[in-house]
């Protein structure tokens, strides 16, 4: 065998490794997409109802609540309404479009998410929020309370819930929103 | 023999396995969450915490079976009930769950001492999510540890947060 097909036997590289390596990673961030980032958010529930013998001063709370302006139309890509789909065996998936809620702190009357954001950061800037703490002796924070009334969907306390702790409101709890929306 | 094809192929049934058993266990509907900017990541889940879904109708889902379904149940929430009291009698049975002595307002009641996820669909009632948070407060079943499951992004309209690049 001669020096120059040496040199060609050399230049014809393999090609299979290559391409099962980038199948590989084609598969493998594939899977990672359908792998969602999950995270969550602590509502400890109150452990006091009930079973109270003594009389507690309830402490001062922020009221946050959410009522339902436009109900919105549910828009289903596929199927429709209590049609199961036959793959999954689970109804189809719908898009709320129009929602559209209202929020009331404290007693002003607010109308868009972003007001929301303003309401409360202004309101935890006050000294008067700030309210004695009973564990540590020092100040903290007043707690405040969604209250999300018939027809509110979980994105309108989760997104509320987004903005409180944005501002800086560490203790939120869930009230009302029991009760179905009048159809 | 070349090994080549072969070792390739292994990895790649590995890999495949190893994702649908981990999605598999996790007991997770196909659901979108709605997206939050301020909340903990969910990284390390305790083992054998229960997961309960809600689907957009209010149904009830946990590991992949319906246990209420608004359509057919309409109001007897003691279906969720007697759902979470299995679930905390199976969890203590198998000490996934623990029990605790909390000193409320001056009586020792047991309450449980680990978390429940509760994952809604965006676009679920919130009253159907607020049911199961009341089922859980009942004394008798005693979950106050609850969270609710987020998203970091939102599947539906793929706005993501400002962290993920």
């Amino acid at each position: 065998m001669s020096a120059i097909d040496d040199a060609q036997e050399e230049a014809k590289s393999d090609m299979t490794p290559m391409i099962d390596v980038v199948f590989l990673m084609i598969i493998f961030f594939i899977c990672i997409e359908f792998k969602v980032l999950e995270s969550k958010l602590d509502a400890f529930l109150p452990t006091d109802k009930g079973s109270q013998s003594t009389v507690v001063e309830p402490e001062e709370q922020l009221s946050i609540k959410i009522h339902v302006q436009s109900k919105g139309i549910p828009t289903y890509k596929l199927g429709g309404p209590g049609v199961l789909s036959p793959e999954t065996e689970r109804p189809y998936r719908f898009i709320l479009k129009g929602h559209k809620v209202r929020w009331e702190i404290g007693p002003k009357p607010v109308g868009s998410l972003a007001a929301v954001k303003a309401e409360l950061d202004r309101i935890a800037g006050l000294p008067a929020s700030m309210i004695p703490d009973k564990k540590t002796g020092g100040k903290k924070l007043m707690s405040c309370v969604i209250e999300a009334y018939p027809g509110t969907y979980y994105e309108d306390v989760a997104k509320t819930n987004d903005a409180a702790n944005a501002a800086g409101f560490k203790e939120v709890n869930f009230g009302g929103g029991l009760g179905e929306a009048k159809k | 023999m070349d090994m080549t094809p072969m070792i390739d192929c292994v990895f790649l049934l590995m890999i495949f396995f190893v994702l649908v058993i981990d999605l598999s266990q996790k007991n997770l509907e196909d659901l979108i969450l709605p997206r939050a900017e301020f909340m903990e990541p969910d990284e390390s889940p305790p083992e054998g915490r229960p997961i309960i879904n809600i689907l957009q109708n209010g149904t009830v889902i946990y590991g992949g079976e319906v246990y209420f379904d608004p359509t057919e149940d309409g109001k007897n929430y003691k279906k969720i009930a007697d759902l979470l009291l299995n679930i905390r009698r199976d969890g203590i049975a198998k000490e996934t769950l623990h029990l605790v002595d909390k000193d409320i307002g001056g009586a020792t009641a047991k309450v449980i001492d680990d978390p429940i996820l509760i994952r809604a669909d965006k676009w679920t009632e919130w009253h159907f999510v607020g049911e199961v948070m009341k089922q859980c407060s009942q004394p008798q079943i005693a979950f106050w540890k609850v969270q609710l499951a987020l998203s970091d992004q939102d599947k539906e309209t793929n706005v993501k947060n400002a962290s993920i690049k």
